[in-house]
């Protein structure tokens, strides 16, 4: 078949994946009550959450390749090393981040490609099935377009602008669609062998439960990287510039992994530098070797991507059960034991578990760097995760919206709904405060301030977190709390976090203001607001029906 | 003093956007009643049943639950078994885990649940599907999920759509059989389908909805009264009230000359 044929298919498959990734979510298959126009309101906010995704990344993208490379940019005088030693370290460094990136938007996509079962629709068309994996693969890679395509112009624009030659940018293109291969081949190998073996899996086997876990882990390990390099860029390219400058050994072995061969070739190109012959002949060798490996990659995802595509990989199967006895809960530790599960095997809402860890890492490391840890320092802190937790309360209500069409015939209270939530999300509060205190300790910092903030602040938190919910299930709660409602309005989203904000930063102005008029009596004012919003949202929450 | 409707009707009018799908629709199910809802594709029985289960909110009208207001959501969800016609479940869950929130929800005790889990799960099949999660299961394994789940806290009202599609030979008869039981015992069943044999030997009721309207309300004798044939069977009926059989016989001569 024509590229062009398939390519036209491909437009259809992937229109299908991107309304999936709403549509699905929104109502468990209920038809939408506005009728027609409310379905074609929800193709166009398909269409513009797949567009705002893929510019987000794009943004990222740019940001980084403009935070990795400034120090050669700038000509940085701390960086203490000549810009040909310091290029290989920002190409890798760039490298690395691309590839994380893509393969973090690459897992979040893959629950709307897996549920789309595409391939169901394409396989009794008469088409080989050659043709139709080539469809499957063109319509996964038009998931990724602007983000692949916008790596390379960034790239080749960075490149150019440090002064860079015909040669070195043809590498540089060459480097980064090896990259992006490489990124797409690491989605795919992860999304397969998450719905093989650990999506499919039961819940109640202990190795399947640490699996899923560990799978989790794995999950938010892209978001840190990304985040890692952004944060010590210049560490990084310093420290890849001493590895590359260290002993020869090391040197030489170095060249042969990716991406630092690439680092090094291009880095040649540009400059023609080099007086070491092995290692030009070593990163020329090894960067011809990855070419060659992203071929096979390309053939093996296109093979495997079908698989995926035809949601055939979570195959029924037949187990040995020894009993067939349930746990019922009471209501809201039943809903958090749902969230949890649900979150678990479902990557779009892994980001549940994100956040926290990905929020306590960032602390963590700004923590390390200070000296002292004072009242201002504490409350900052405290406000850096109290934002981070608030914006939790929507992606918990989200899940709601799966299967709503059945769920929603149960017999479930409001504020049955609202505590389990606002607990849920309280705990991600609790446990990044838990993990603060930990790593001070490790440190050898004074942490009482922020244990004693922290705590109190938990009830401010909290009655934002119920303050959030409850004007989303006010808004919500006739239609359903699916992420196409919620993300596809971002003024919705938006006009939900800022009433949240605004609760969880009052103890803060009270306490502020209190150090100016009354310092001695600053914690008595910051409990005082505190504990006084967390009442009159728990009262609030509890005359709900 | 009179018993209480196990659902009342009144005036039901239900829309998406501009399209009416029910309108001033009104019928009565009382207990020991299999009520049949009927009608063509699109007629308005599915939508009337989301309304019925709480799951789609009405334009007007009055809907009651054992004389409980649907405004009055949980009292009234709680004394209803659904099963819905596309049957869309939380996917990622095993059987186990699914059933555990939806008994969590419906404050179940796990003492007098776990027989009758156990005596439903043998009777349709489920045990060794216990531990998959449910993306992986067939329709009419999900379809059996979503049958236990209706079943375990003993409702007083079943409301069921098209739940005969996707199931066995066998599952298909056990439910026939439990949806009997059900109504002898005392309660109520609402019963959407299209297999018209099913209905005329299951319901004692029937309700026939086209174009969001009733057409045609009674026992299967009742009916045949008003189409003034003595012999039909329901299917005939059925396409008489629905006016479809006008000019049926044409389209299939013609199909067939292709």
């Amino acid at each position: 078949m024509k590229f062009s044929e398939l390519w036209r298919l491909s437009t259809t498959a992937y229109k299908e994946v991107s309304f999936q990734s709403i549509f699905s979510l929104r109502a468990g298959s209920a038809l939408p009550q506005g009728g027609r126009r409310d379905v074609k309101q929800l193709i166009s906010s398909a269409k513009y959450n797949t567009l705002v995704s893929k510019l987000i990344t794009t943004l990222f993208i740019a940001i980084f390749a403009f935070v990795v490379f400034l120090p050669v940019l700038m000509g940085d005088t701390n960086l203490s090393m000549p810009l040909e030693i310091a290029l290989p370290a920002s190409v890798t460094a760039f490298l690395t981040v691309v590839l994380f990136l893509i393969v973090f938007m690459g897992l979040q996509v893959s629950t709307s490609f897996v549920s789309s079962k595409i391939v169901d629709v394409l396989n009794p068309l008469p088409l080989s099935k050659n043709d139709i994996s080539k469809i499957v693969f063109l319509c996964f890679i038009r998931i990724f377009d602007i983000p692949l395509i916008a790596a390379g112009i960034v790239f080749l624009a960075v490149y150019f602008i440090i002064g860079g030659t015909i040669l070195g940018g043809l590498l540089s293109l060459v480097s980064i669609a090896i990259t992006e291969i490489f990124a797409l081949t690491l989605t795919v190998f992860s999304a397969r062998f998450f719905y093989s073996r650990v999506a499919r899996a039961s819940g109640r086997s202990f190795w399947q439960t640490f699996l899923r876990l560990a799978f989790m882990f794995v999950w938010i390990l892209p978001t840190f990287a990304a985040y890692f390099v952004v944060n010590f860029a210049r560490e990084i390219v310093q420290f890849f510039a001493y590895l590359t400058q260290g002993l020869s050994a090391l040197s030489y072995f170095l060249v042969l992994i990716y991406p630092f061969s690439y680092g090094f070739l291009v880095s040649y190109t540009s400059f023609f530098h080099t007086t070491d012959y092995v290692t030009l002949v070593l990163s020329t060798a090894s960067s011809v070797a990855y070419a060659v490996a992203a071929f096979y990659c390309v053939r093996w995802v296109t093979r495997t991507i079908r698989e995926i595509g035809a949601g055939g990989i979570a195959r029924g199967v037949r187990e040995v059960v020894k009993d067939t006895i349930i746990r019922p809960q009471i209501p809201w530790l039943g809903i958090i034991r749902k969230d949890l599960r649900v979150a678990s095997r479902a990557p779009s809402f892994a980001s549940l578990f994100l956040l926290p860890v990905v929020q306590t890492a960032v602390l963590a490391v700004t923590f390390s760097s200070m000296s002292e840890i004072g009242l201002n320092a504490a409350l900052g802190i405290l406000i850096g995760i109290s934002m981070i937790t608030l914006l939790l309360p929507p992606t918990l209500l989200s899940i709601e919206g799966l299967a709503s069409a059945y769920t929603r015939h149960l017999p479930l209270k409001k504020r049955t709904l609202v505590t389990a939530k606002a607990l849920l999300a309280t705990a991600t509060y609790i446990f990044s405060l838990i993990v603060l205190s930990i790593v001070s300790l490790v440190l050898g910092k004074n942490f009482t301030l922020i244990l004693v903030f922290g705590a109190i602040h938990g009830f401010s938190v909290s009655a934002a977190i119920m303050l959030e919910l409850t004007i989303l299930l006010r808004k919500l709660w006739k239609e359903g709390f699916a992420v196409g409602n919620i993300y596809s309005r971002i003024s919705t989203y938006i006009l939900i976090l800022i009433p949240g904000y605004v609760m969880a930063a009052i103890p803060m102005i009270c306490a502020i203001v209190a150090l100016f008029v009354a310092p001695t009596f600053v914690l008595q004012v910051f409990l005082a607001a505190a504990v006084t919003e967390f009442a009159v949202m728990t009262t609030i929450v509890a005359y709900k029906e | 003093m009179m018993e209480a409707a196990a659902v009342s009707v009144e005036g039901l009018v239900v829309s998406y956007g501009s399209f009416v799908a029910v309108e001033n629709l009104s019928f009565t199910v009382k207990n020991g009643e299999i009520y049949g809802l009927l009608g063509p594709n699109g007629a308005g029985k599915t939508t009337t049943i989301k309304v019925l289960v709480g799951v789609l909110e009405p334009r007007s009208g009055k809907v009651e639950i054992y004389n409980t207001p649907l405004s009055d959501e949980v009292a009234a969800k709680s004394q209803i078994g659904y099963v819905p016609e596309e049957v869309v479940l939380l996917d990622s869950l095993t059987p186990r885990e699914f059933l555990e929130f939806v008994t969590s929800i419906r404050r179940l005790s796990k003492d007098t649940l776990n027989s009758k889990l156990e005596r439903y799960i043998s009777a349709f099949e489920l045990k060794q599907y216990f531990d998959t999660p449910i993306a992986a299961l067939s329709m009419g394994n999900k379809q059996k999920v979503a049958i236990v789940a209706a079943l375990l806290h003993d409702p007083k009202l079943l409301i069921l759509d098209e739940p005969l599609i996707g199931l066995d030979a066998r599952s298909s008869k056990i439910l026939k059989e439990l949806i009997t039981f059900h109504a002898k015992k005392g309660g109520a069943v609402i019963f959407s389908t299209h297999i018209m044999e099913v209905a005329e030997k299951l319901c004692t009721k029937v309700g026939i909805i086209n174009k969001g309207k009733i057409v045609g309300e009674g026992t299967v004798e009742d009916l045949r009264k008003l189409v003034r044939s003595a012999e039909g069977s329901l299917e005939d009926i059925f396409l008489k009230v629905t006016e479809q059989e006008a000019g049926m016989q044409d389209i299939i001569k013609a199909l067939e000359e292709e």
